[in-house]
């Protein structure tokens, strides 16, 4: 590692964003990859943050709002290093994509109405609705696990394509309906218990 | 100019806050920027094929197109800084008080309602795409339904990824287009 060091010459924070720059250009196929990557150079080869702190810092991202990848990124810079790794980290994720898609849409805009290329585009516009129903069945095991699950999912759908409301209310009633859930279940766990045991909540085995 | 780049960043935060990763983000996408105004349908859905095969954080590329093809490289930074704004708040902040948050029940609880939300939000989101399989609003296209089966064959049944799907899509879509 000092020979690493003594190779680049450059300050940390210099390094981490190299690093997550080439990570961030040369990676597709999206966020597990990324992941795998950032594991790989913080934690095995520098030891910047540690496996556990890593995974935990991937469930919250997962589960807060936002672009996951960043939301990692974020979090892993604030423990490697406070609020500059946090920002520079979220940058350097990002700024590689950024500009290879600035690119990219430069192309497009000249070759879409290219013939071709729009006979490509169609074909390419079929794959679409499959691909997210691919992502659907992919993540539907996680998210949904019950009846409430799908009901919420369902009234979600209706309200999403019949109403205007605005989809910020739409996520914040799932949340609710989520937390009202799951409390009521866990206090009818618990009283279920208690009736069982006398009031003992700790009871691990109801008898 | 401002205005429209400010309503932008603004859109784009709300885009961020609704989505939970990976193609949840493409629901809210869609309706933003069809009710806007700023896309059409069809260059929406293109996002997605795009968004997939270029390197880096989908809703990163996602935001870049958006923004480029709405109002240009402002356009972008502006769509991008949005989309960034959940993990430069909410995030930060996480980690500030990371012992606390990490496990915590209440969390843990409302996850349990959101995620559902994003099931649901895609799946209503296929509906809206439906007009793609209906090119140019002149009736199905047989050749893009096809297309589209074999697609979902080959994601679910094959389990190839996401980029050579969209590689034999477009191939496909040259041959029989």
């Amino acid at each position: 590692m000092e020979e690493k060091e003594e190779k680049r010459g450059l300050p940390r924070w210099a390094e981490t964003a190299v690093v997550i720059f080439k990570i961030g250009l040369f990676t597709f196929g999206g966020g597990w990859s990324i992941i795998a990557q950032l594991q790989a150079e913080f934690v095995e080869k520098r030891g910047w943050i540690t496996e556990t702190e890593l995974l935990d810092i991937v469930a919250l991202a997962r589960s807060f709002p936002g672009i996951m990848i960043v939301n990692t990124a974020v979090m892993m810079g604030y423990t490697m290093g406070g609020l500059g790794y946090a920002v520079l980290c979220a940058f350097a994720i990002a700024a590689p994509a950024f500009g290879v898609m600035i690119c990219v849409t430069l192309f497009y805009t000249a070759f879409r109405s290219n013939p071709y290329v729009s006979r490509a585009m169609l074909g390419v516009q079929a794959a679409v609705v499959p691909i997210i129903i691919s992502a659907v069945l992919n993540l539907r095991k996680t998210a949904i696990r019950d009846a409430a699950g799908l009901l919420i999912a369902g009234v979600a759908f209706l309200l999403f394509l019949f109403t205007e409301m605005n989809n910020i209310y739409i996520v914040l009633l799932g949340g609710c309906a989520g937390l009202l859930v799951q409390t009521l279940r866990l206090r009818g766990a618990a009283a279920a218990q208690g009736a069982g045991k006398g009031g003992d909540t700790d009871a691990a085995n109801p008898s | 100019m401002l205005q429209t780049l400010l309503d932008f960043y603004l859109v784009f935060v709300k885009i961020g806050f609704c989505s939970f990763g990976g193609l949840s983000m493409i629901p809210v996408i869609n309706e933003e920027m069809v009710s806007h105004g700023w896309m059409t349908l069809s260059e929406v859905t293109d996002i997605i094929a795009i968004a997939e095969m270029t390197p880096g954080p989908l809703g990163v590329n996602a935001a870049t197109f958006a923004g480029m093809r709405s109002a240009g490289v402002l356009g972008a930074l502006a769509a991008n800084l949005g989309a960034m704004t959940p993990s430069l708040t909410v995030c930060l902040l996480a980690s500030v008080f990371l012992a606390r948050v990490k496990g915590n029940p209440i969390l843990d609880r409302l996850m349990f309602g959101i995620r559902p939300v994003c099931i649901g939000m895609m799946v209503a989101t296929c509906f809206t795409l439906l007009p793609n399989y209906q090119p140019g609003g002149a009736g199905i296209s047989p050749a893009a339904v096809a297309i589209g089966v074999v697609a979902l064959v080959l994601l679910v049944k094959a389990k190839l990824t996401i980029p050579k799907v969209i590689l034999v899509s477009a191939v496909l879509g040259l041959l029989l287009g």
